[in-house]
């Protein structure tokens, strides 16, 4: 990476490769679509070959081998990454061999994994019970073997499901109608239809004469010897009752590959739940994550179909031309700055940036420009007090509070507000001409993370009457943490508070989104109303 | 330096999913154009509330928000307001003709100090946009100008309104289109034996989101009370066979138990029944937010076929009890049902204009199996619910989608061929 400085901005040149893993349709389709606008791209797959179980487009897969733009790696892991967005190094294991490998930009696209759920059923498969991957092979080669069968489908009962489950069973369904003498119950739960045409898939299959039996609590299933015996209760005439099948067919889990959990640590993306590499946050939809630069694509992210993978790769490739351009990026030169003469290179700033942003020089800290969003958490956790962010230097604020607190209007109000949410909440209250109070005064600061403990105890030295520190809901923080450290500092405030003997009542803690100006109103108003009674 | 003329792009609709498109278009060096119907950008979603209790729910509402703001603050979007498009002339490029309505409200001039909304004599007349970020914020029904036309004179301490305004016309050369028209949320009072519209309390999910925005709480039409007894009743317009409805609506489990949830953490004391067929999923973390839920509220597996008014503004269900097994009674202060999303009721028109399919169901039609923003036609391409039902990530999604292909589309040239 070179940096080319002007006064205050910095051209950097940035490596405009792509690491793209996941050799699976996704992937393939990923290096494809970055290829074809332009970049070099390195494919990583651990398997022996390119597509996926269930789909193969051979067509896309010979371009991929073929392109010279894309250098295909198969029976390759990755081991090891280094550096920041723009400038990654990963290290990848063929074979005996270590590949030492510099991209700009990372996609993930790891494909899903499918477990039979038969145990959780209390079954083991066997030639009467089948899995919805075994009868999916029967369907396509073997048809005959299910003519004139009673056949049963188990669904919903030992996982919640989703609609990719659902259009395999529906599939299958429709599959054993065209053929003679089948005939298909399907033992469900709630059936998960919330994609594009699965209820008419749904209503095919029961008017060619599947029943479906939706229950809410698992069917007792018993082995009779040549029959499959299922007893349940039967929701609306409330009896048991018995049916006798020659087949039954138990649902897969279709979850996170879970190679997805080291992946994570290696790229220092943060793990969302299931396993899967997003976080539930809505700022990382459709395909951020919380590092620049590393994108997330189809099953890596969530259960989906291969429409909603294809969704998610042009998405990539947006993300990918707005990040890599044309390898050059200018941003401003003060985003976050370190003063090397306070670091002592505690690693503070480094264990609690939520980006990846901070790396180490020789024996000084360096924040990446490119990979850092300005959030400010390192700067007031850094017991140096080294750290500043450009537009919201400890300066300025500072003249903020001095200049807000010393406003005659009392009860004087300082509210903090992240500018994501609560400084927005305020502003639709102003514009909508909610009340509020006359002493309140808002600061705004591009992070609850930015909001220092200093600020909070010099407003109330400098003679507010009461500070609030207004942030954004938990796990809606661009920064993934930044109203969570914020929450901890309120607390450690309060309790300085009580030593110093102010009511800690005048600080609070609030958590809000941007469209709430009827809330936002609320909280001003009933802390003003709250100082008031102290006051009197 | 690259000297080419900007190629220009046309997103049909200012909702969420337009307004994504558009964004990422920008970002991309093109000449952008939204074309929106309506006086206001945002959409039906600009409408919608946080549905955060302690923690947030995903529901995507503040993105909304953020989108909006990101699109009137870039100058090189170009947005038509109250505009609606009369026809296309295809020849290699589009030839657009727009019909610009009055600009009653001159933006110019109005700083949105809100005399004009707060004082109207009529109720209706002038309207108020939902986001701060709608400018003017404000805007004139003209079916009700006659009955303002005097008030209107001098209310205005800018002089920004101006009645007299006529329409205009104005065509646009674009290199592509996006179809992000949007859906029409389903008309309950279709469904008569619900009494929306005749009981005060019986409202839809949409109306729920609305009073939760402006008021930060549910409160009953009748008589401004919080409710102590809520039912939400699922699927009403949505998986009906009846109705010839054959899809599910995506969105309508998800926004009913996430606002259930805030209304349930404002309140616990508040007793809530989900009437439902089949619940669907919120995200990933879906098992977890069911489990709350189950131990939040009541699940009922039974649609209620009517609803009656009973005393004290009352709503009185017969449904089938799970735990009984029989036909049981409840009564409730609030009936919430949860409308879900049919096609847009301009895609006959859209589908004429720019000549492309429809699919069964009356939504635009996607051509190719694995994209979901390719339509009939080349160079026109659909992004958001105006392709079929869709939540607010998904609408984005697929609106980043459609903006790809149109670059792909632009870049190869095609349509200069």
């Amino acid at each position: 990476m070179t940096y080319k400085t002007d006064t205050n901005i910095n051209e950097i040149s940035i490596n405009t490769d792509v690491l793209v893993i996941g050799g699976g349709l996704t992937g393939v389709k990923s290096a494809w679509e970055i290829a074809s606008s332009g970049y070099k791209v390195i494919l990583v797959e651990r398997g022996s070959g390119l597509g996926s179980k269930d789909s193969n487009d051979q067509d896309l897969i010979k371009k991929v081998t073929s392109d010279s733009n894309i250098d295909v790696f198969t029976g390759t892991s990755i081991v090891s990454s280094a550096g920041v967005p723009g400038d990654y190094s990963i290290w990848l294991s063929k074979e005996d061999e270590i590949l030492d490998k510099k991209v700009g930009a990372v996609v993930v696209a790891t494909d899903s994994s499918i477990k039979v759920l038969d145990k959780e059923y209390g079954l083991s498969l066997s030639d009467k019970i089948l899995s919805q991957s075994q009868m999916e092979s029967v369907l396509v080669s073997d048809k005959e073997k299910i003519k004139g069968k009673s056949i049963a489908f188990l669904a919903g009962f030992a996982q919640e499901g989703n609609p990719v489950v659902t259009e395999r069973i529906l599939n299958s369904v429709l599959a054993m109608e065209e053929i003679t003498g089948c005939s298909v119950s399907v033992y469900i739960n709630n059936i998960k239809v919330a994609s594009s045409g699965l209820e008419r898939l749904f209503k095919e299959g029961r008017d060619k004469g599947a029943i479906y039996f939706k229950l809410t609590n698992a069917p007792e299933i018993t082995d009779t010897g040549e029959k499959v015996k299922i007893t349940f209760l039967d929701p609306v005439l409330r009896n048991k009752i018995q049916a006798e099948h020659d087949l039954i067919v138990i649902e897969e889990q279709v979850s996170a590959d879970p190679i997805n959990r080291s992946l994570a640590e290696l790229l220092r993306i943060d793990l969302g739940p299931e396993n899967f590499l997003q976080k539930e946050n809505v700022h990382m939809f459709p395909v951020r994550t919380n590092r620049e630069g590393i994108f997330v694509a189809g099953s890596s992210r969530k259960v989906c179909n291969l429409a909603n993978a294809w969704m998610d790769v042009e998405n990539v490739v947006l993300e990918i031309k707005n990040f890599l351009d044309n390898g050059t990026k200018t941003v401003p030169g003060d985003k976050a700055v370190i003063d090397a003469g306070k670091c002592t290179i505690c690693l503070t700033c480094y264990r609690c940036c939520p980006h990846g942003a901070i790396y180490w020089e020789g024996d000084k800290a360096v924040i990446s420009p490119i990979a850092c969003q300005g959030c400010g958490i390192c700067a007031s956790e850094c017991p140096m007090n080294a750290i500043q962010i450009g537009g919201y230097n400890d300066s300025f604020i500072s003249d903020e509070i001095k200049a807000k607190t010393e406003s005659s209007v009392k009860p004087n109000i300082i509210a903090f507000c992240c500018e994501n949410s609560a400084y927005e909440a305020g502003l639709m209250a102003e514009s909508f001409k909610m009340q509020m109070p006359e002493g309140l005064n808002i600061i705004k600061v591009p992070c609850a993370g930015k909001i220092d403990m200093d600020f909070i105890m010099s407003s109330f030295a400098q003679g507010a009457d009461g500070v609030l520190v207004m942030t954004c809901h938990n796990g809606n923080c661009k920064s993934e943490k930044g109203n969570i450290f914020a929450g901890w500092r309120v607390a450690e405030a309060q309790s300085k508070l009580d030593v110093i003997g102010l009511e800690k009542e005048r600080l609070a803690f609030v958590t809000l989104a941007s469209n709430m100006g009827k809330d936002f109103c609320r909280i001003v108003n009933e802390m003003e109303e709250r100082i008031k009674k102290l006051d009197s | 330096m690259n000297t080419e003329p900007k190629k220009k792009v046309m997103v049909v609709g200012g909702g969420i999913a337009g307004l994504t498109a558009a964004w990422e278009l920008s970002g991309m060096n093109l000449d952008v154009h939204i074309v929106e119907k309506t006086c206001f950008l945002g959409g039906h979603a600009i409408k919608f509330c946080c549905k955060a209790t302690e923690e947030c729910q995903q529901c995507g509402a503040c993105s909304v928000e953020k989108m909006l703001k990101n699109v009137v603050n870039e100058p090189e979007i170009n947005i038509h307001l109250s505009t609606e498009i009369e026809s296309i002339n295809r020849n290699g490029n589009f030839k657009v003709s727009l019909n610009k309505g009055p600009k009653y409200i001159d933006p110019s001039l109005c700083t949105n100090c809100g005399a004009c909304f707060e004082k109207s004599p009529e109720q209706g007349a002038i309207i108020q946009g939902f986001s701060k970020n709608n400018s003017p914020l404000y805007g004139i029904v003209e079916e009700k100008i006659p009955l303002i036309k005097d008030f209107c004179k001098d209310i205005c301490p800018e002089g920004a309104i101006s009645l007299d305004k006529k329409g205009t016309s104005e065509t646009l050369e674009v290199d592509a289109v996006i179809i992000a028209a949007g859906f029409k949320p389903f008309d309950p009072e279709i469904k008569g034996t619900y009494g929306y519209n005749k009981f005060d309390n019986v409202i839809s999910g949409m109306d729920l989101e609305e009073c939760l925005r402006q008021n930060g709480c549910a409160l009953r039409p009748s008589d401004g009370k919080k409710p102590e007894k809520v039912a939400f009743i699922q699927c009403v317009g949505s998986r009906d066979e009846r109705l010839g409805n054959l899809w599910c609506s995506h969105v309508c489990c998800p926004y009913a138990l996430r606002m259930a949830e805030v209304i349930k953490n404002q309140d616990p004391e508040t007793g809530i029944s989900v009437f439902y067929m089949d619940i669907q999923n919120t995200g990933n973390n879906f098992p977890v937010f069911y489990e709350k839920c189950k131990s939040d509220m009541e699940f009922v597996r039974n649609i209620p076929v009517d609803i009656l008014p009973v005393e004290n503004d009352k709503l009185q269900m017969r449904y089938l009890s799970d735990d009984e097994g029989s036909a049981v009674t409840g009564e409730f202060d609030l009936v919430v049902l949860s409308i879900g999303i049919t096609p847009g009721e301009d895609n006959d028109k859209l589908s004429k204009i720019f000549d492309v399919v429809l699919d069964k169901d009356g939504f635009i039609s996607n051509d190719n199996k694995l994209s979901k923003s390719f339509t009939s036609s080349r160079g026109i391409f659909v992004a958001g619910t105006a392709g079929g039902p869709k939540n607010i990530a998904d609408s984005m999604a697929n609106a980043g989608q459609a903006a790809c292909e149109a670059l792909n589309y632009l870049g190869r040239e095609e349509h200069t061929k």
